[in-house]
C-alpha cells in the first residue's frame, strides 16, 4: 500500500516535469530573452507573492482543510501596514502590526476550526469577506504610496545580485516547509489528520494544536506575503491580492495534493509553482491574453489528472486481458488500487 | 425544548428550525435598523432577488451530497445567459419556453461535460470545476467578441418577465421567477425524499466505497448530479438574462462562492452524504438578506459593509454549530436517562418476578 | 545597480531620452524627412509603413468601450500601414490589477516598443512602468492615466477631467431642475482611478452657489458588474424614498441603474445620468429613464492613442510639452502639460469633445 502510493506520487511529480520540460522547451525556442537573467527574476518576481503562501497552502490542505482567506489576508495587511505608516508609525513597526494582525487572525481562525468545530470552508469564508472588508474600511477608496525607499526597494531591487528579498525569502521558506512537511512530528501529524481525522490516534489536542499552528502560520505567511506585495508594488489599495486565493489553491492541486487531505509532497507543489509562473511567463510574452491564459491553466488542471487516470485504465485493460487466462500472476500495482479501494477494511 | 420532542426526532432535523430561527433574528435586527423594512416593495426586491441564486444553489446541494463540488456554476450562468441573450437578439419571435429550454439545454451540455470528467475520468470534483470554471468563461470571451447583450436589443416579452406576477396579497407579491426557484427547490426536497435516485445520493456521498461495494450506480449517479446542476444553472442564466438584460462576458463572476457558502451556511456537509433542500433555501434566504439587508442599512458607510458580512457570516455559522452542539448533547443526555429508566425498569420488573 | 526613489525619476527621464536618441537614429536611418526636432508650431505627420510592436492593453477585455477603441485602434493601424500588428490583450476582469502589472513588466521582454495602457492599477503599476521605460518600452496611458504620472510617457485624455466633473454637474442640474433635489453616485469600483478623479471633479465643481439646491446623498460602487450595480441601484431606491437622480459614471453603471429603474416602475419619479454608450442607452433615453447622458468617442480616442503612440515609438515625436502633431482624421494636437494632475510631472494630449445625448441624437449615435 505505501509502496502503491510512492510510486504513484512519484509518477505524478514524473508527469510535471515532463510538462514543465516541454514549456521550458517552448519558451526557451519561442520565446525572446527568455533565458536572460531579468527575465527569469521578472517570471519569479510577478507571482511570488502566491508562491510564497502556495507553500502554507499545502500544509493547511494536506491537513484536509482549506483557507479561502489568505488573499484577503494579504490585502488586509498591506492595508494595516500602510495605516499604520500613514498613522505616523515607523515603517518597521508598521510591518510588525501587521504580521500580527495576520498571526492574529489565523489564530482565530484556527480556533473556530479546530476548537469550535465549524467547517474550515465556512470560516474561512468569512475570513474571505471579513477581511477584504477590514481592508477597504482601513484604505476606502485611496491608495497608500510615499512608503520609505529601503522599504520599497526591498520590494522592486535586488538584494543578492538580481535575487530580490521576496524570491530570497520564498527560497528559504520553500527548504524549511519541505524539511517539516516531510521531515519532522509536526509535518506526519499533518499528514494523518488528513488521512481521517477519526482514525488519527493522537489525543484530540494535538490535533486541535496542529490545527490552530497551521492556521496561525497561514494567517502569518499570508500577511508576510502581503507586506511584500505592498513592497513591490509601492502603493497599497483595498483590492490588492484580490482573487488570488483561487490560483493558490489551483497550484497546489496541481502539485498533486488531494483536496480530501493526507496526500501531496512539497516537491509536486514546488514542480507546479514553477510549472505555472514558466506557463503565464510565456503566454504573457506571447501576448495571449488573461483569459486565454486562466483557460489554459484550467484545462492543464484537468488533463494533469484525466490523462494519466484514462491511460492507467487502458493499460489495466490490457493487462487484464493478458493476465486472466492464466489467472495465476498476482495482482499488479496498477491493477490494484481500484480493486483494494473497493473493498476497504 | 422538552423532553418529549427531543425523544421523538434526531437533533439534525433542528437544523432547519435553528436556520430559520437564526434568520428570523436577522430579519428583526434589520427590521429594527433598515426604516419601511417589511414594506411591499422592499420584500418583493429582496425575494426577487433570491431566485437566481436559490436555482442554483439547488443543483449545488445534488452534487455536494455526493462529496463533490461544483466551482463552474457561475460561468455556466454566465455563459448561458450571454448565449441565449445573442440568440434572442438574432432570432425574431422566439418562444419564451422555447428560450428557457434552449438555456436548460446548453446548461445540460456544459454540466454534462463536467460530469464525465469527474465521474467517468475520475477527476477530483474541485480540480474538474476549477478548470470549467476557467474555461467556460474563456469560452464566454472568445463568443462574446466583447459585444455586450443590451436590452434594447432583446424581445419585449422579456422585460416585462422580472415584474410578472402569479400571486399578490396586499401588494406582496409572489414574482414569476421567485415561483419558478420555489418550484425548483419543492421538486429538489421531493426528489432527495421519494425518488430512488434521491436517497442514493445521500449513500454516495456518505460512503462512496461502500456504495459501489453495494452496487449503486455510483458513476452515473454523479454524472446525473453533474448533469442536473448545469442544467439547473443555464435556468439560472435564463432567469439572469431576463433580470439584468444587460450581459457583459463577466455575468454571474463570483456566484460561485455565493452559492457555496448558502450551502454551507445551510447545513449541507460539504463532505457530502447530509443536508436538504430546506437548508440550502434557508441558507440562501441568510446570505442574500445579509447582502441585500446591507446595502439597505443607511447608518453605515459604504465601506464598512463587507466586514460586517464577514462577521454575521462567521456569527450565524457558529451559532447554528453552537445550538445544534447544545441540542445534540441534550438528546444524548434525554437517550441516556431513558435508557437508564428502561435498565431500572427492566431491574425491577426482574425484581418483582423474583419476589412473585 | 541600487538607484534611489528620489533620483529614479529624474533618471528614468535621462534614460528615456537616451533611448529617443536611439530611436531617433533608427528613424534617421530610414531617412524619414518628419524625424529629427520638430521646431515648436510645425505639426508633426507620420511617417507610414515603419515597423513598431505595439500593445493595446486596456483595463480588462469584453466591454463595448474597450472594444471600440480597439476598433479605432485598427482604424489608425491601417492607415499608418505598420508591419506588425498590435496585440489587442488584456487580463481577466477579476485579475485586472495584478494581470496589467504582469503585462507592463514583461512587455519589454516581449519586444514591445510601445504599451498603449488603460490604467486600472491606480500607483501599484508604477514599479513595472518604470522598469519598463527603462528597459525601452514606452508607457502611454489612454482612458486612465498613472495618477502620479511616474513611468508614464503621455496621456491621452478623453476629455478634460476637470470638465466631466462639470458636465455631470450640468446634466444632474438640467435634470434636477431649478428647485434641485436629492441624488446618488454609483460608481465602479472604489479604486478605479478615473472615475475617483471626476466624481472628485464633480464634487468641486458642486460647490458654485448655482447648485446649492443639488444634494449629493452618497456614492456606492457597483464594480462594474451588471448584477451588482443593478442591486445597488435598487438599494439607493430602497433607501432614499425621496432621491430623483441616479448619476453613474460607468458605462456598464448607468445601464443597470436605468434597468433597476424601468423595472421598479419608477422612471418618472427617479432618473438616470452620467456616462453611457449610446447604442446601450438608445432605449432608457427614449422611454425617459436616462433623458440625458453623456460620452466621448471611444473609436476616436483609440485612433488617437495609435497615433500618439506611434509618433513616439518611431521617435517622430519626443513626448515633450509644446510637440505638435497630426493624428489622421481628427487634425491636429499638442502635447501640454496636465492641468488636472497639478502637483505631478505629467503629460497630456487632450482629445475631447464631450457630447452630451439626449432624445434628439441618441438615435443617430447609437448607429
Amino acid at each position: 500500500m505505501a509502496r502503491e502510493i510512492l510510486r504513484r506520487l512519484r509518477s505524478w511529480e514524473g508527469l510535471l516535469l515532463v510538462v514543465l520540460l516541454v514549456i521550458l522547451a517552448y519558451n526557451i525556442t519561442r520565446v525572446p530573452n527568455f533565458l536572460t537573467i531579468g527575465n527569469q527574476v521578472n517570471l519569479f518576481q510577478l507571482g511570488i507573492e502566491k508562491a510564497i503562501v502556495v507553500l502554507i497552502m499545502t500544509f493547511v490542505i494536506i491537513s484536509g482543510e482549506i483557507d479561502l482567506s489568505v488573499a484577503s489576508m494579504m490585502g488586509l495587511s498591506a492595508a494595516v501596514a500602510a495605516a499604520v505608516f500613514e498613522a505616523g508609525a515607523p515603517m518597521p513597526v508598521a510591518i510588525l502590526v501587521a504580521l500580527g494582525v495576520g498571526a492574529g487572525f489565523g489564530l482565530l481562525n484556527g480556533y473556530f476550526v479546530a476548537v469550535v468545530g465549524l467547517s474550515s470552508l465556512a470560516v474561512t469564508l468569512a475570513g474571505y469577506v471579513g477581511f477584504r472588508g477590514l481592508a477597504r474600511l482601513l484604505v476606502q477608496d485611496r491608495s497608500v504610496g510615499g512608503f520609505p525607499e529601503w522599504f520599497t526597494n526591498l520590494g522592486q531591487r535586488g538584494l543578492v545580485g538580481p535575487l530580490t528579498l521576496s524570491i530570497l525569502i520564498f527560497a528559504v521558506l520553500a527548504v524549511i516547509a519541505s524539511v517539516v512537511l516531510h521531515r519532522s512530528g509536526l509535518g506526519r501529524l499533518t499528514y494523518v489528520i488528513g488521512n481521517s481525522a477519526q482514525v488519527a490516534r493522537y489525543s484530540g489536542v494535538s490535533v486541535a494544536r496542529t490545527k490552530m499552528i497551521i492556521f496561525t502560520m497561514s494567517g502569518l505567511i499570508s500577511a508576510l506575503a502581503g507586506v511584500l506585495m505592498a513592497a513591490r508594488l509601492g502603493a497599497v489599495r483595498a483590492s490588492t491580492a484580490e482573487g488570488f486565493e483561487l490560483d493558490i489553491i489551483t497550484v497546489v492541486l496541481l502539485g498533486g495534493v488531494s483536496i480530501f487531505g493526507g496526500v501531496g509532497s512539497m516537491i509536486g507543489v514546488l514542480l507546479s509553482t514553477y510549472l505555472v509562473l514558466n506557463l503565464r511567463n510565456g503566454l504573457i510574452i506571447a501576448g495571449i491574453t488573461g483569459n486565454t491564459q486562466t483557460g489554459i491553466i484550467g484545462l492543464l488542471l484537468i488533463l494533469s489528472v484525466l490523462v494519466p487516470n484514462l491511460a492507467g485504465r487502458v493499460q489495466d485493460r490490457l493487462r487484464r486481458r493478458q493476465v486472466d487466462p492464466s489467472m495465476r500472476a498476482p495482482p499488479s500495482g496498477a491493477a490494484e488500487p481500484t480493486r483494494s479501494q473497493a473493498a476497504p477494511g | 425544548m422538552s423532553d418529549a420532542i427531543l425523544r421523538r426526532v434526531r437533533p439534525e432535523q433542528f437544523r432547519e428550525f435553528i436556520l430559520l430561527f437564526v434568520t428570523v433574528g436577522l430579519l428583526l435586527f434589520f427590521a429594527s435598523q433598515i426604516p419601511n423594512y417589511f414594506d411591499p416593495r422592499s420584500v418583493n426586491r429582496l425575494t426577487t432577488g433570491l431566485a437566481i441564486t436559490l436555482v442554483v444553489a439547488v443543483g449545488q446541494v445534488l452534487v455536494v451530497l455526493t462529496r463533490n463540488i461544483d466551482l463552474s456554476v457561475s460561468s455556466m450562468v454566465g455563459l448561458t445567459a450571454y448565449v441565449v441573450g445573442t440568440i434572442l437578439t438574432r432570432v425574431e419571435g422566439m418562444h419564451p419556453l422555447v428560450a428557457a429550454a434552449l438555456a436548460m439545454a446548453i446548461g445540460l451540455a456544459l454540466g454534462a461535460i463536467n460530469g464525465l470528467i469527474v465521474a467517468y475520468g475520475k477527476v477530483p470534483a474541485i480540480i474538474a470545476t476549477l478548470g470549467t470554471l476557467a474555461l467556460y468563461r474563456v469560452v464566454l470571451v472568445e463568443f462574446s467578441g466583447a459585444k455586450t447583450v443590451t436590452t434594447a436589443d432583446l424581445p419585449d416579452w422579456l422585460n416585462d418577465v422580472p415584474s410578472a406576477t402569479l400571486a399578490s396579497a396586499g401588494g406582496y407579491d409572489l414574482r414569476l421567477m421567485v415561483g419558478i426557484a420555489l418550484l425548483v427547490a419543492i421538486l429538489g426536497q421531493l426528489t432527495l425524499r421519494y425518488l430512488p435516485f434521491g436517497r442514493r445520493l445521500y449513500a454516495i456521498g456518505s460512503n462512496p466505497e461502500a456504495a459501489r461495494t453495494a452496487g449503486l450506480p455510483v458513476q452515473r449517479d454523479v454524472f446525473t448530479a453533474f448533469a442536473l446542476s448545469g442544467t439547473l444553472s443555464g435556468l439560472a442564466g435564463f432567469m439572469f438574462l431576463v433580470r439584468f438584460g444587460n450581459i457583459t462576458v463577466t455575468a454571474a463572476q463570483g456566484l460561485e462562492l455565493q452559492v457555496v457558502a448558502a450551502v454551507v451556511v445551510g447545513g449541507v456537509n460539504i463532505f457530502g452524504g447530509s443536508g436538504s433542500m430546506v437548508g440550502a433555501l434557508l441558507g440562501v434566504l441568510m446570505i442574500e438578506t445579509l447582502q441585500q439587508s446591507l446595502l439597505r442599512w443607511a447608518g453605515i458607510s459604504e465601506f464598512v459593509k463587507d466586514a460586517i458580512l464577514g462577521l454575521l457570516i462567521l456569527v450565524a455559522v457558529t451559532a447554528d454549530t453552537i445550538i445544534l452542539g447544545r441540542l445534540r448533547e441534550m438528546w444524548v443526555r434525554v437517550r441516556r436517562r431513558d435508557h437508564a429508566r428502561a435498565q431500572v425498569a427492566i431491574a425491577d420488573e426482574g425484581g418483582v418476578a423474583h419476589g412473585a | 545597480m541600487n538607484v534611489n526613489v528620489k533620483t529614479r525619476r529624474f533618471l528614468t527621464g535621462v534614460m528615456c531620452a537616451g533611448l529617443l536618441a536611439a530611436n531617433i537614429g533608427g528613424v534617421t536611418l530610414a531617412q524619414t524627412p518628419v524625424a529629427g526636432s520638430p521646431v515648436a508650431g510645425e505639426a508633426v505627420t507620420a511617417e507610414p509603413g515603419q515597423d513598431v510592436k505595439m500593445m493595446l492593453l486596456p483595463k480588462f477585455l469584453g466591454i463595448l468601450p474597450f472594444d471600440q477603441a480597439n476598433q479605432g485602434a485598427q482604424e489608425a493601424a491601417e492607415e499608418l500601414g505598420n508591419p506588425t500588428p498590435f496585440d489587442f490583450v488584456g487580463p481577466t476582469a477579476e485579475n485586472s490589477v495584478a494581470g496589467q502589472i504582469e503585462f507592463v513588466t514583461n512587455a519589454p521582454a516581449g519586444g514591445y516598443d510601445v504599451v498603449m495602457l488603460s490604467n486600472n492599477s491606480g500607483d501599484q503599476i508604477v514599479p513595472s512602468a518604470v522598469a519598463a521605460q527603462e528597459a525601452g518600452t514606452r508607457v502611454v496611458t489612454w482612458d486612465s492615466p498613472i495618477p502620479t504620472g511616474e513611468g508614464e510617457s503621455l496621456f491621452v485624455a478623453q476629455v478634460d477631467f476637470d470638465e466631466t466633473g462639470q458636465v455631470m454637474a450640468d446634466m444632474a442640474l438640467s435634470i434636477l431642475g431649478e428647485d434641485g433635489g436629492q441624488f446618488a453616485i454609483l460608481s465602479a469600483s472604489p479604486d478605479a482611478a478615473n472615475q475617483n478623479a471626476w466624481i472628485a471633479a464633480m464634487e468641486s465643481a458642486l460647490e458654485d452657489p448655482k447648485y446649492d439646491n443639488l444634494e449629493l446623498l452618497e456614492i456606492v460602487y457597483g464594480d462594474d458588474q451588471s448584477e451588482r450595480s443593478y442591486e445597488q441601484a435598487q438599494a439607493l431606491i430602497s433607501k432614499h424614498p425621496d432621491m430623483e437622480l441616479i448619476m453613474a459614471p460607468t458605462s456598464v453603471g448607468i445601464v443597470s441603474a436605468a434597468k433597476a429603474v424601468q423595472d421598479e416602475g419608477l422612471c418618472d419619479e427617479i432618473k438616470v445620468s452620467g456616462l453611457g454608450v449610446p447604442a446601450e442607452m438608445l432605449e432608457y433615453t427614449q422611454n425617459g429613464c436616462a433623458p440625458e447622458f453623456a460620452l466621448w468617442s471611444f473609436v476616436d480616442l483609440g485612433y488617437l492613442t495609435y497615433y500618439v503612440s506611434y509618433l513616439l515609438a518611431t521617435g517622430a515625436i519626443e513626448g515633450v510639452e509644446g510637440e505638435t502633431f497630426v493624428a489622421g482624421r481628427l487634425g491636429e494636437y499638442e502635447i501640454t502639460k496636465d492641468p488636472t494632475r497639478p502637483d505631478v510631472d505629467a503629460l497630456r494630449v487632450l482629445m475631447g469633445p464631450f457630447t452630451v445625448y439626449n432624445i434628439d441624437n441618441v438615435e443617430e449615435a447609437a448607429g
